[in-house]
């Protein structure tokens, strides 16, 4: 670990340990991904997709809510004709438009890091592996490969869980009885009180709860997530002090 | 068992869409000075969308999500470890929707 901030020019270590460690850390999300994977390849399939066609979709969106909106939007429309395509990838960009936040918040950390490693680390971001990326920086972590570590750590599980939830046809009854659409909830609310501090800027929290309330009641889902990242930012923005 | 060739200008559609958006910010960063100020906004920003997460499901007032977001506020204050509240806070919710909530 090191305890001073290093330079933006220096290359920021980058090693297998740290690797491992992001690949370790992000194993409790892993179950939550599966399932969630199980989801899609199960709705996939009364979508007629084939097996190979819904891994190949989760291999290159990798987004529960971006690929079920896409296949949905597939079983109404088809899926041959430029309007079709093009609203589909449009509704894709709307979607998953927190990573454009997440990616942004990742640069002071990586982006002095070579785009043999940025690339596959952002290719393999999820909520789950940046969130837990974050926390890790914000407690000392600098390995740059923590990130893909533990991007891998939830993509495989999601291929296997679209795999066997396209095989599987109708066995998994009900995920959500088992409460596994709660884990990543469960995982920010936990994270989130840890991460409160007495250093916390309660004005840019409390107005990011503002915003995510306020575009819950129209537009629910991703946008939410984007509302309050991108409040929460810039009134940290704004209110910032140099000390 | 095959992709269908007409299958494949969508896929290469929503993988460019995908992957657009998760170099897009990162990219867009090259452009902006990182002053302590950009810093301290992109460092508030993962507390801000967990909130962005959790707010709208409490929101909705749904019993077994507000008991297991409850259990996760009280085992965070008695024991600081997360996996063991958001696990708890699975089986709560496990729990809650197996009695009929």
């Amino acid at each position: 670990m090191e305890t001073t901030e290093p330079m933006r020019s220096s290359l920021p270590p980058a090693t297998w340990a740290g690797f491992l460690r992001g690949f370790m850390q992000a194993q409790p999300l892993s179950i939550g991904v599966f399932v969630y994977g199980i989801a899609f390849g199960l709705l996939a399939r009364q979508e007629n997709l084939s097996l190979l066609e819904s891994l190949a979709m989760s291999f290159v969106v990798y987004s529960g809510s971006a690929q079920l909106a896409a296949v949905s939007a597939m079983g109404q429309g088809g899926f041959v004709h430029l309007d079709a395509i093009t609203s589909i990838a449009a509704a894709i960009i709307l979607l998953n438009a927190r990573y454009l936040l997440y990616g942004a918040a990742l640069w002071p950390w990586m982006g002095g890091a070579p785009a043999r490693i940025t690339l596959p680390s952002l290719f393999y971001l999820g909520d789950g592996n940046w969130i837990l990326s974050m926390r890790a920086h914000a407690h000392g972590e600098r390995d740059v490969l923590y990130v893909l570590g533990s991007g891998v750590a939830a993509f495989l599980p999601w291929l296997l869980g679209t795999w066997a939830g396209s095989l599987a046809g109708g066995l998994l009854a009900d995920p959500k009885a088992l409460g596994v659409d709660f884990l990543l909830v469960g995982f920010c609310a936990a994270m989130g009180i840890a991460m409160m501090k007495a250093r916390t800027d309660w004005t840019s929290a409390a107005c990011a709860l503002a915003a995510a309330l306020a575009v819950d009641r129209f537009a629910p889902g991703g946008w939410t997530i984007v509302a309050a990242g991108l409040v929460g930012g810039i009134v940290t923005f704004a209110r910032f002090r140099a000390s | 068992m095959n992709i269908r060739p007409d299958l494949l200008p969508l896929l290469f559609a929503v993988a460019a869409a995908s992957f657009f958006c998760r170099v897009g910010g990162f990219w867009f960063m090259r452009l902006i000075r990182v002053t302590p100020r950009v810093e301290a906004a992109l460092k508030s920003t993962p507390l801000a969308v967990m909130i962005g997460i959790v707010a709208p499901v409490a929101m909705r007032g749904n019993v077994p999500e507000l008991a297991a977001l409850a259990s996760i506020a009280a085992i965070m204050r008695w024991i600081r470890n997360d996996l063991v509240a958001a696990l708890v806070g699975v089986s709560v919710v496990a729990m809650f929707r197996f009695v009929g909530f």
